[in-house]
C-alpha cells in the first residue's frame, strides 16, 4: 500500500539508535525512540534504499547499520 | 563431473525416475560450484551431518527478503560453495510461464549462478540455487530488466500463491489468479521489507479441494466456496446412474454431513442445503451433474503453519463467506487489522496462529473486530468455541 515518504527526523532517530546496538527489530526501535512502528518501518525502508541500513536474518529479520554486522567467517 | 568419487550419491541415480544427483552432475560439467556441491553432499553422507549454515546479511539494495544466505562450514575444502546463496523469484499467479520466459530466466541463471533451480520450491517461488554474494545484485538487476522481482523471505509477507483457478478449472468459486496478482502488487512493502514478528503467507484455492494446500500451509487461506445451495442437473444424474455409478454408495453415503438423498426409482439427487458443508465430494464424483452454487465467494481462514514455536496447525475458519471481487476492500481492511494486532502482540518468531493460540480466539476476535460465528471450529467437526465473557453473564 502507498504510505508516502518517511519523516526525516524519524530516520535520524533510527540511525542514532542503531548506532548504539548491533541489530534490532523495528518494533524494538519504535519503542526505544518513542514513535509509531509504522513510521519506523517507513524510515527503515528509505534508509535501506539509501544504503545506510541493511536487513539481517538470524532466525528472524533484524535491521542493522550498513556494514556493522560482518558475514559469517 | 566431480573430481572425487561419490559412491553414496551414485546409488541415488539407480532406478527409472529422474535423479537430483544426475541433474547436479550435469551442472557440474560446466560449473565448479555444482561440482563442490556434489562432493560436499557425499561428505555429508559420510559424516552423517549437514555442512551448511544459513542466514546473515545477504541481499540486494533496498530489499530485506528474497535472498537466503547459505554457506558451507568447510569453506577451505569446498571453496566454490563457501557462499552458495538461494534467490527466490516471485512467480506469476498459478505459475504460468511462456517457454520463452523460462529460457530468459535460465539464461540469467546460467550466467550468474550454479545453473541449478527448483521449479518451484516449496515456498511457491522459482528458486535459483547457489550463487556468490558478488553476483546477487547483478542477477537481480537482470531479473528486474526482464520484468521479474524477488519473492519473500525472512519476517515479511511471503510470496502469495494460488491454484490455477478459473484459468483451467471449472470448480473455481472466485478468480484466484486476479486476487494473487492484486495482493502481490498491493503489498510490495510487506513483501520486500521484513517488519513483522515472523513470516506471513497468503494462499488462495478456488474451491474446497484446496489444490495448493492452503489450509495447512498459509497464515491466511482464502478458499473458494458458495453461499447458496449446490446446483444439480437431474438429466446428468440419470446419465451417471445409467452409466453404472453407484450414486448412493459413492456419493450419498460418503457425504460427510449426509446432506444428499438419492431417489433410486426416479434416479434423482436432492440436497438438504442447510446440512451441506460444501466439501466438494459430490462435485468431484459427479462433476457434470453437481456444480457449486451461484452465489460464490470465499471462506477466510487463519493460522495454518508448520511446526516452529508450536506444533503444526491447520487454519481456523474466521469468515465463513466473503465476496472476493476487486478491489477486495473488505478483505484488505480486515487483513490490515489482523496484521496490526499480530505486530502489536506477537513475540519474535511467533506466527499469527500461535499468537491466537496463546492469547485466545476471544481476545483476537474482539480486538480485530470480527464477530464469533458457529463455523469457527477448533478442528473439523469438533469443539465449537463458546465464549462466556464474565461481564455478560447474568448472575
Amino acid at each position: 500500500m502507498e504510505k508516502g515518504p518517511a519523516n526525516p527526523e524519524v530516520k535520524e532517530k533510527v540511525l542514532a539508535y542503531l548506532d548504539t546496538v548491533e541489530k534490532a527489530k523495528s518494533k524494538e526501535i519504535a519503542a526505544k525512540i518513542g514513535v509509531p512502528k509504522g513510521d519506523v518501518d517507513l524510515a527503515v525502508k528509505e534508509l535501506a534504499m539509501e544504503d545506510k541500513v541493511e536487513y539481517l536474518y538470524i532466525t528472524t529479520t533484524f535491521v542493522a547499520l550498513k556494514g556493522k554486522v560482518k558475514p559469517p567467517q | 563431473m566431480p573430481d572425487k568419487k561419490t559412491p553414496k550419491l551414485d546409488e541415488l541415480e539407480h532406478g527409472p525416475w529422474p535423479s537430483f544427483v544426475t541433474e547436479i552432475k550435469k551442472a557440474a560439467i560446466r560449473n565448479e560450484s555444482a561440482k563442490d556441491l556434489l562432493n560436499l553432499l557425499e561428505r555429508s553422507y559420510d559424516d552423517k551431518r549437514g555442512h551448511w549454515k544459513h542466514g546473515g546479511i545477504v541481499g540486494v539494495r533496498g530489499y530485506g527478503g528474497g535472498v537466503i544466505g547459505r554457506y558451507t562450514d568447510l569453506p577451505e575444502e569446498y571453496p566454490h560453495v563457501a557462499e552458495f546463496h538461494t534467490m527466490r523469484i516471485n512467480a506469476p499467479s498459478a505459475w504460468f510461464y511462456k517457454t520463452e520466459t523460462l529460457r530468459t530466466l535460465c539464461d540469467i541463471w546460467e550466467k550468474h549462478g550454479s545453473g541449478l533451480t527448483n521449479v518451484h520450491g516449496s515456498t511457491g517461488d522459482l528458486i535459483f540455487l547457489g550463487m556468490k554474494t558478488e553476483e546477487l545484485q547483478k542477477t537481480y538487476d537482470e531479473l528486474s530488466d526482464a520484468g521479474f522481482d524477488l519473492g519473500g523471505s525472512g519476517s515479511c509477507l511471503r510470496s502469495p500463491s494460488c491454484c490455477v483457478g478459473p484459468a483451467r478449472c471449472e470448480s473455481a468459486c472466485y478468480d484466484t489468479l486476479a486476487l494473487c496478482y492484486d495482493l502481490t502488487n498491493s503489498y510490495q512493502d510487506e513483501l520486500h521489507r521484513p517488519m513483522w514478528p515472523y513470516k506471513f503467507k497468503f494462499k488462495m484455492s478456488g474451491c474446497a479441494n484446496d489444490c495448493v494446500a492452503a489450509i495447512a500451509r498459509a497464515d491466511c487461506s482464502i478458499i473458494g466456496t458458495w453461499r447458496d445451495s449446490i446446483q444439480v442437473d437431474q438429466d446428468q444424474v440419470k446419465a451417471y446412474a445409467e452409466s453404472g455409478l453407484d450414486i448412493q454408495g459413492m456419493v450419498c453415503d460418503k457425504c460427510p454431513t449426509r446432506a444428499l438423498k438419492y431417489d433410486h426409482e426416479k434416479k434423482e439427487l436432492h440436497v438438504i442445503a442447510e446440512d451441506c458443508s460444501r466439501c466438494m465430494h459430490c462435485i468431484n464424483v459427479m462433476p457434470k451433474a453437481v456444480r457449486p452454487g451461484k452465489e460464490k465467494g470465499a471462506t477466510i481462514l487463519l493460522g495454518g503453519k508448520s511446526t516452529i514455536v508450536q506444533s503444526a496447525f491447520l487454519s481456523w475458519v474466521i469468515v465463513p463467506f466473503m465476496k472476493m471481487e476487486p478491489p477486495y476492500t473488505e478483505f484488505k481492511e480486515m487483513v490490515a487489522r489482523i496484521w496490526d494486532w499480530w505486530d502489536e502482540n506477537g513475540k519474535t518468531r511467533e506466527r499469527l496462529g500461535e499468537l491466537i493460540y496463546r492469547l485466545g480466539m476471544t481476545k483476537f476476535l474482539r480486538e480485530v473486530g470480527l464477530p464469533p460465528v458457529p463455523q469457527m471450529v477448533f478442528r473439523p467437526r469438533a469443539n465449537p468455541y463458546v465464549f462466556w465473557p464474565q461481564d455478560e453473564i447474568v448472575k
